[in-house]
């Protein structure tokens, strides 16, 4: 009889980790490929390969959906996970198709550069539903070790190992903090699951206050990094501007959601807002981080020449704003958060794309390749000045309805003064996005002739160009859908 | 009817650009046939919807149309139109269509992107003028705002750039601060919809009152940056006078109008309170009304470069519908005296008259720059001088548009500001006082500047002696805008009992 149940247990599991499993099969396959046959890499294998691995985790994930339960009673499957695990899927996706044409003029490791990203990403899904600090830890961990392994993807250029090692010196510090900051918590709480450690630390005398709170910094302080907030946001410009330009749009998407997935669960669930002295003094930190990541970024986007930089640094301030969602901890704001991260999302995979298609020779980005674009490739202009316009919210576009949801979740709760900051900074934003509509549409071409666009990197280009206009002016499904996910992670004992 | 007419003009205009882009960019003379019918089309519907809301009672929202649209906010999908907007949406269709024919010879350079631009500049300008739900109203804002940005930026002079980017900038400065307002609104009173928002009174108990005012000059200074009154006017020149012509003209025609309408429509009924406190007690808003009145007047006359002097003629224009809508708010608490009620309404509908009138007057003045500029190459003012007799009929046309803007009774001018006074003298007596020099000051620019410096004089022959006059199409273009004014002048039942339905409902909601 235990055998059965246990068997069946086992069973259980493996179904409820079928989409991670799918994704570990995937990346290992494509590992493998490489080392079996170099041949079978020209016929883009790995790419197929991987492909296949994300739809069939992707079709598991939705069929999986509306199951609520835990595993190991380390990862939880509720909507919120689901919601992730589906935006990591389909951000991973976007960017196997815009890397497609640019890795294949790389002749080697093909295989490992998607293996990485398919690992990466089950770190992001992991992120998603881990309920335990140890689980969150080693999927941080993971993210980083294949971002930075993707960030140095290639070996000739100085810039990428330059930028691979400054971003593993700084992860690797940064992380050692993390880790410092859980072991204390477990100190002090006896526990590394989340609802444990919120049960503990209501019960905490106030003399381990002072001890609490180093230990939340520390692990806040690990999580912005992972997103690449103010002030641990110093790797990003050169590992942004150093990588490849598929790695530099990987870079701005899926760690912002493994990071913000993790800094929803962690804050809101193991010190939510009805511990009131601690939940204000984390909100303060955040405030405070939110309001410089998202100034000092704007204004350091707006001296840059380098169009990549540039856009990293954009990047960064868009980031801020997700910030304010959590700083609410209400389900509006979380709501508001999630949904500005897929508009945020999309629009950057957008943007990248456009990146990826004018900048095909290394110089990093320059202004020169934007010249002219209207005429070069009219559809990559619009496309471009779409996704600038939805990171800036402008209507009608995605990222206005999530700027929507974020300033009326800001001023529900009072926070009137953030929410002034941050529409403040959109208008700023707009002045560094001009610089590069302004090269598209106003500066003469350097070449007349039509910029050609490989079929992958079209279809992700459409797809997010597209989605970014029509989830700005149909919103009503996605926000259903991100208003469960809100629900899930507010509502929970 | 049951026929959705409304959204079918609001998305005729995005149907047309989004035709132009199909069609191949070489050929030319498709795009501007596309591209003018559809404007003409958007012209006989909103003429078609202008004499259905007379016909069934230009008083309430007529052919409403409400769908949900993001339900989690309460937000709308919703139209509709009465006897103030109807009248500004067949501005719109009128000057476009106007600019899209002008264009048609005037513009060279990637024509498709430019139909592209203006169709979605008409649909952006539509929407704004139909919503009835405050956030559809910031989006079409927006969405009017990107094209004439676009438009300035890569066909305008030669510093379009700079005066493209200061334009967004500026403007999108007052569109955040409106939306914050909004949010504040939506969360005090539950709903994003203008009507139901006003009935309710967002802010309205005494302890509110500074949050009240907060609110309240959110979007006073949103709705001030959009009609570039003082101090908020310094962008108003420089992408007026770097705009290509017909961008011009839709901005001084209709793109200002849009805080115009924003603080009839949505300022005044929901912050009746504060808006009253801030003319009478503290009178800070008609003081801005006529140093924008004077102020302006003094700087247009004192330009010497005439697309300026055109551009800074609208800066006291809409000066007089700021002090048209705040003498209304001044009179609010004598309301229910029918004399009173009567000045209030006069104040109001001198406001909107001036909307409308300017947009004609206006629209028909840049026309005119444009038309001299494209023959003589230059705005400068002391280059010319003796043109009545090279070229009569831009003479002609010039005399009728300066004198309709300077405020000439018989002419389209003269009943906005007529009425306006007349509110502002029964309520705030001293703006009336001094915001009639504004007319005289206006009066001397325009003589003085436009009319004797350009045309009276001696003709240097040697620079203009081959100057030709109007061509067929500049002459279509301007005769409807010139028959317009005079007809306005002479006949303003039509127009004026349009807006006077709608304004008196609306006065006769403010508590």
């Amino acid at each position: 009889m235990t055998f059965e149940i246990s068997m069946r247990a086992l069973g259980q599991t493996l179904w409820l980790l079928s989409p991670e499993l799918a994704l570990l099969l995937a990346g290992l396959f494509a590992l493998g490929l490489q080392a079996v046959g170099p041949r079978l890499e020209e016929k883009r294998w790995p790419q197929c390969t991987v492909l296949t691995g994300l739809i069939v985790a992707l079709i598991l994930t939705i069929t999986l959906w509306g199951h609520q339960a835990q595993t190991f009673s380390l990862l939880v499957h509720d909507p919120f996970a689901q919601v992730i695990k589906t935006v990591a899927l389909i951000t991973t996706g976007i960017l196997v198709l815009t890397s497609d044409s640019y890795i294949e003029s790389h002749d080697k490791h093909k295989g490992g550069f998607y293996a990485l990203l398919i690992f990466s990403t089950l770190a992001i899904c992991l992120l998603g539903g881990a309920t335990n600090l140890i689980l969150s830890f080693l999927a941080l961990e993971l993210l980083s070790i294949t971002s930075t392994l993707l960030i140095g993807y290639l070996r000739q250029d100085g810039r990428s190992t330059e930028a691979a090692l400054k971003t593993f010196l700084y992860g690797t510090t940064l992380s050692a903090m993390t880790l410092y900051g859980i072991s204390w918590i477990y100190g002090l709480t006896g526990s590394t699951d989340l609802h444990r450690i919120a049960i503990a630390t209501q019960t905490t005398g106030d003399f381990l206050y002072p001890t609490l709170l180093l230990a939340l910094i520390f692990i806040v302080a690990g999580l912005t990094f992972k997103i690449g907030a103010v002030p641990f946001h110093h790797w990003a410009p050169d590992a942004y501007e150093g990588a490849p330009t598929p790695v530099t749009a990987f870079l701005s998407t899926g760690p912002v959601i493994g990071g913000t997935a993790t800094m929803i669960r962690v804050l809101l669930t193991a010190f939510p807002p009805e511990m009131e002295r601690l939940a204000m003094d984390w909100q303060t930190l955040l405030m405070a981080v939110t309001t410089l990541t998202m100034t000092v970024s704007n204004l350091a986007a707006l001296k840059q020449p380098n169009i990549k930089r540039l856009l990293a640094y954009s990047s960064i301030a868009q980031t801020g704003y997700l910030l304010i969602g959590v700083i609410t901890a209400s389900p509006g704001g979380v709501t508001g958060t999630l949904f500005y991260l897929m508009a945020y999302v999309l629009s950057n995979l957008g943007a990248f794309a456009v990146a990826v298609s004018v900048s095909r020779d290394e110089d990093g980005g320059s202004l020169e390749n934007y010249a002219g674009l209207h005429k070069r490739a009219p559809a990559l202009a619009m496309a471009m000045t779409m996704c600038l316009f939805s990171l800036a919210g402008i209507p009608p576009t995605a990222g206005f309805v999530g700027k929507l949801y974020l300033f009326s979740a800001a001023i529900r709760k009072g926070l009137l003064w953030l929410a002034i900051v941050g529409v403040l900074n959109s208008v700023l934003s707009i002045a560094c996005y001009w610089k590069i509509i302004r090269a598209m549409y106003i500066l003469p071409a350097q070449s007349g002739e039509r910029l050609s666009i490989p079929l992958t990197l079209a279809a992700a280009l459409s797809v997010t160009a597209i989605s970014v206009l029509v989830v700005g002016i149909l919103p009503g499904p996605l926000s259903t859908l991100v208003e469960t996910a809100a629900q899930a992670i507010l509502g929970q004992p | 009817m049951n026929f959705r007419i409304l959204s079918f003009t609001l998305f005729a205009p995005l149907a047309g650009a989004l035709l132009t882009m199909v069609i191949p960019r070489e050929d030319v003379r498709t795009i501007r046939r596309v591209g003018t019918a559809f404007a003409f089309l958007t012209l006989v519907l909103t003429t078609v919807v202008w004499i259905g809301v007379i016909q069934i009672g230009p008083g309430e929202i007529q052919y409403a149309e409400r769908h949900p649209w993001i339900p989690a906010f309460n937000v709308q999908y919703s139209i509709g139109v009465d006897g103030l907007s109807a009248p500004m949406l067949f501005l719109t269709a009128l000057l476009t269509t106007l600019s899209l024919f002008y264009s048609a010879h005037a513009i060279e350079a990637r024509v498709k992107e430019y139909y592209f631009l203006f169709l979605l500049l008409e649909t952006g300008l539509f929407g704004s003028f139909l919503a009835l739900d405050l956030v559809l109203f910031y989006v079409f804002c927006e969405v009017g705002l990107v094209p004439m940005f676009l438009i300035t930026g890569v066909w305008g002079g030669e510093r379009r750039e700079h005066a493209a980017i200061k334009f967004f900038l500026y403007t999108l400065i007052g569109s955040v601060l409106m939306l914050l307002a909004i949010i504040g609104v939506y969360l005090q009173t539950g709903t994003f919809d203008v009507m139901e928002a006003a009935e309710i009174g967002p802010f309205s108990s005494p302890e509110q009152w500074q949050v009240a005012c907060i609110v309240f000059w959110a979007l006073l200074i949103a709705f001030a940056i959009k009609i570039a009154s003082f101090p908020f006017h310094t962008w108003l020149p420089d992408v007026h006078t770097e705009a290509p012509t017909a961008g011009s003209v839709m901005l001084a025609g209709i793109v200002l109008k849009l805080g115009a309408y924003g603080l009839i429509r949505v300022a005044l009924p929901l912050f009746p309170q504060p808006f009253h406190h801030f003319t009478v007690q503290v009178p800070v808003i008609p003081v801005v009304a006529v140093v924008s009145i004077v102020y302006g007047a003094l700087v247009c006359m004192a330009q010497w470069d005439l697309k300026r002097l055109a551009a800074y003629s609208s800066v006291p224009d809409m000066g007089y519908v700021l002090l048209g809508v705040c003498a209304t708010a001044a009179g609010l608490p004598q309301l229910s005296t029918s004399e009173a009620l009567n000045a209030a309404a006069a104040g109001l509908n001198g406001a909107a008259m001036q909307m409308f009138a300017h947009g004609i007057v206006t629209g028909g003045l840049f026309f005119l720059v444009g038309i001299l500029h494209q023959r003589t190459r230059t705005y400068d003012l002391k280059t010319f001088g003796g043109l009545a007799a090279q070229t009569p009929y831009i003479y002609g046309f010039t005399i009728m548009a300066g004198f309709a803007a300077l405020g000439l009774p018989g002419l389209a001018g003269f009943w906005g500001k007529f009425l306006t006074f007349r509110g502002t003298a029964r309520f705030i007596p001293t703006a009336a006082f001094v915001g009639v020099l504004g007319l005289v000051f206006t009066a001397g620019g325009i003589l003085w500047k436009l009319i004797q410096q350009v045309f009276l004089g001696r003709l240097d022959k040697r620079k203009w002696g081959r100057l030709k006059d109007m061509t067929w199409w500049e002459k279509a273009t301007m005769w409807p805008l010139v028959l317009a004014t005079v007809l306005l002048g002479l006949y303003p039942t039509p127009v004026l009992s349009s807006f006077n339905a709608a304004l008196t409902t609306l006065l006769q909601e403010l508590p």
